[in-house]
């Protein structure tokens, strides 16, 4: 077994990158869980297969213009076209879902919003199954290969791409929270909705907003997680759809910097922490542990600390 | 409704029946499902889906105490399943990597017991949460307890499974046939449909319903609110343990792959469906959602289901018809004789669509309980403030 110092500083410099990479996209979901949540006091349960039809979105784009042919200074702009068409698809299916699923029992008891999203998820999720005859499909491999930096401290061109549109993407909403019309409204609805309603704020068309915003954060996570990963199915929403929901627990639910930071940390914890625990004697975790560990953190956050990093107390409302 | 003979006979019994004590009712009712094995028609396939039906019964049952008695959503309901189900095997089968082969009979106690103490874990740390918080952890735990049955391979043999599960012995037969684990099935759910009512509307069952309505109020009454969520928990988990127990017995097979989160979803969209809180709408619910996409692939269906070829080809018709004018193909309809494996292998997507339409437009569920009818109707004063009312 090897240990601490004995492990080669390129292998933990790999792990925390790997990190950053899931983290950046746990990141991007838990946002979509975080907003709804802000304004709906609801979970978005189907918020996972809001990611994986973004994902099938950006995969079909990038098939129609050319697959595996695209190459040269065409794959920026094909990416960038595929990113769009993942936003637009995952924006529509969550202003549907908002419309057919969620706005008619906004006043129902609060289990009602919550069995109608599973409903959803699983409706969204067995029907993709079942037009791709349960098969995976792979995305096309355009990105270039090789690593940046030197000795240790390298990373590869796709997970630098994949934190860099990740942090841009946040950085854009950050934006448009604080400083446009909409994201004044938003804020507002948030706060209080029969107030803002007072102020002449449309809340109905707010939470519309709400979920393209948190729609679009998925659907740009679904492609690059195309991209990194290349295999997508209909069932890939399920895990990081609970994992991002993790990270917004963890970062404080109703928080945006809150589902980032948890989201960075979920990321950390599962690849960085999985190893350093690995290096305690007589601890093997294999990778499926991940899944645990992220489960575990879970439930001890909210034993623990239900407000999460960021949040006020929340759990007790739900 | 034409008032003729048959219509006024009918109307006759269904009066009687709704008059006749609850007793009669129930004694009748298992009178008409004791029988089943003696009609021909049903053969040993159709009881196989009639075990089924009573298995996800009894898992209606037992999630219906969490959920629709002490209102506490668990996604995680395929745990317990798996528990009992892997205590069954662990301590039964000459093949597990323990190799005690104990009799049935001994380790289904044991099963409840340890099906109630996952329980119980599950809902220490989940106590202080409410709503759709439990329901991500329950899920998670879950999946949890499935990683753990793939990973701990020194007692559970891994991904491999674990088979030769014994079978119980009942007044001197052993129950090892189609027509036998009938029988078996019936008893045990009606036991448990019994245990269930009973319990519901026992002190403890009124405990949970003021605890599912309104929580700190139910506190302030002097109801130990900690102790009666941890007896749902239990209790569920318990009901859950035996229906694995069942399960991995019959099938005298388990491996992982089987304790999916898609009997978690199974379960309770059958509890949903058929009416939170109802015994006939869970059973009706189990019915519908495990009992009729097996039915729908039977040989006879398909036979009836080809009598409608003329439909298929009438409709294809019209399709055509609609291909000339519309720039998309729109396909055809498949023969009719693979309709019912068709709607079969879309029940998924069909459950989903259930859900919400259910929650949209009958959140009662289709049978739901008096009570629950009630309450749905007159959400009250405890429904929360509306949103968005411009």
């Amino acid at each position: 077994m090897p240990s601490l110092f004995l492990t080669s500083t390129s292998f933990w410099v790999d792990q925390f990158v790997n990190g950053l990479t899931t983290g950046s996209l746990y990141a991007l979901i838990a946002l979509g869980y975080t907003m709804v949540y802000g304004v709906l006091q609801m979970i978005n349960f189907a918020h996972g297969e809001v990611f994986m039809l973004g994902s099938f979105g950006g995969f079909y784009a990038l098939t129609w213009m050319g697959g595996n042919d695209i190459g040269g200074p065409m794959t920026i702009v094909a990416i960038l076209i595929a990113l769009l068409v993942a936003m637009a698809v995952s924006g529509a299916t969550s202003v549907a879902l908002e419309r057919i699923a969620y706005r008619p029992l906004r006043n129902a008891p609060r289990l009602a919003p919550l069995i109608s999203a599973i409903g959803a998820s699983i409706f969204l999720q067995y029907l993709v199954l079942d037009r791709t005859d349960s098969e995976a499909r792979f995305y096309p491999k355009i990105f270039p290969d090789g690593r940046f930096g030197t000795g240790a401290f390298q990373i590869e061109y796709i997970q630098l791409f994949l934190i860099g549109c990740s942090l841009l993407m946040m950085l854009v909403l950050y934006l448009i929270i604080q400083r446009t019309k909409v994201g004044r409204a938003i804020r507002a609805v948030a706060e209080s909705p029969s107030n803002a309603s007072l102020m002449g704020v449309d809340v109905n068309r707010t939470i519309v907003y709400v979920f393209i915003l948190g729609a679009a954060m998925a659907g740009v996570a679904g492609v690059l997680h195309g991209l990194f990963f290349q295999t997508i199915r209909g069932s890939m929403g399920f895990l990081p759809g609970i994992k991002a929901f993790t990270a917004a627990v963890l970062g404080g639910i109703g928080s945006i910097p809150g589902a980032v930071a948890g989201g960075f940390i979920l990321g950390l914890a599962e690849t960085v922490g999985r190893e350093l625990l690995n290096e305690v004697p007589g601890v093997n975790l294999p990778n499926q542990w991940r899944d645990v560990i992220a489960f575990s953190l879970l439930v001890l956050i909210l034993l623990f600390r239900p407000t999460g990093i960021f949040g006020e107390k929340v759990t007790k409302r739900a | 409704m034409p008032d003729n003979a048959v219509s006024r006979y009918l109307k006759r019994v269904r009066s009687r029946w709704q008059k006749s004590p609850s007793w009669a009712r129930t004694i009748a009712l298992l009178a008409a499902l004791l029988i089943v094995p003696f009609i021909p028609f049903f053969d040993e396939p159709w009881l196989r889906v009639f075990f089924l039906v009573g298995l996800y019964v009894m898992l209606g049952l037992g999630l219906n105490v969490v959920v629709g008695f002490a209102g506490l959503l668990d996604l995680g309901y395929v745990a317990f399943f798996a528990v009992g189900a892997y205590t069954l095997a662990i301590f039964s089968s000459a093949s597990s990597p323990l190799d005690l082969s104990i009799n049935f009979w001994l380790v289904l106690p044991l099963a409840m017991i340890v099906g109630a103490t996952a329980g119980l874990l599950l809902g220490f740390p989940v106590l202080p949460l409410r709503g759709d918080y439990l329901a991500i952890v329950t899920l998670g735990f879950g999946e949890i307890v499935r990683v753990l049955i793939v990973n701990m391979d020194n007692v559970t043999a891994g991904a491999q499974g674990i088979s030769a599960i014994s079978t119980p012995s009942l007044a001197f037969r052993h129950v090892d046939n189609p027509t036998s684990w009938y029988y078996f099935i019936v008893l045990a759910a009606a036991l448990v449909a019994f245990c269930t009512t009973r319990l519901g509307d026992s002190r403890v069952g009124r405990a949970w319903e003021a605890i599912r309505e309104d929580e700190d109020v139910a506190a302030a009454m002097g109801i130990n609110t900690i102790k009666y969520k941890l007896m749902a928990f239990a209790s569920g988990a318990a009901i859950g343990a035996v229906g694995g127990v069942l399960y991995a017995s019959q099938f005298s097979f388990v491996n992982p792959s089987a304790f999916t989160l898609q009997i978690s979803v199974n379960v309770l969209a059958l509890v949903i469906i058929g009416g939170m809180g109802s015994t006939t709408g869970i059973i009706v619910g189990a019915f519908i959602l495990v009992g009729l996409p097996d039915i729908l692939q039977f040989r006879e269906t398909a036979d009836l289901l080809g009598r409608l070829e003329f439909l298929r080809s009438g409709v294809n018709h019209l399709i055509d018809g609609l291909n000339a004018l519309s720039p998309w193909d729109l396909g055809a309809l498949p023969a009719a004789d693979t309709w019912g494996t068709e709607i079969a292998d879309k029940r998924f997507i069909i459950f989903g669509a259930l859900l919400v339409a259910i929650m949209v437009l009958r959140p009662a569920g289709l049978f739901p309980s008096k009570r629950r009818e009630l309450e749905f109707e007159n959400p009250g004063v405890e429904a929360p403030q509306p949103i968005g009312a411009v």
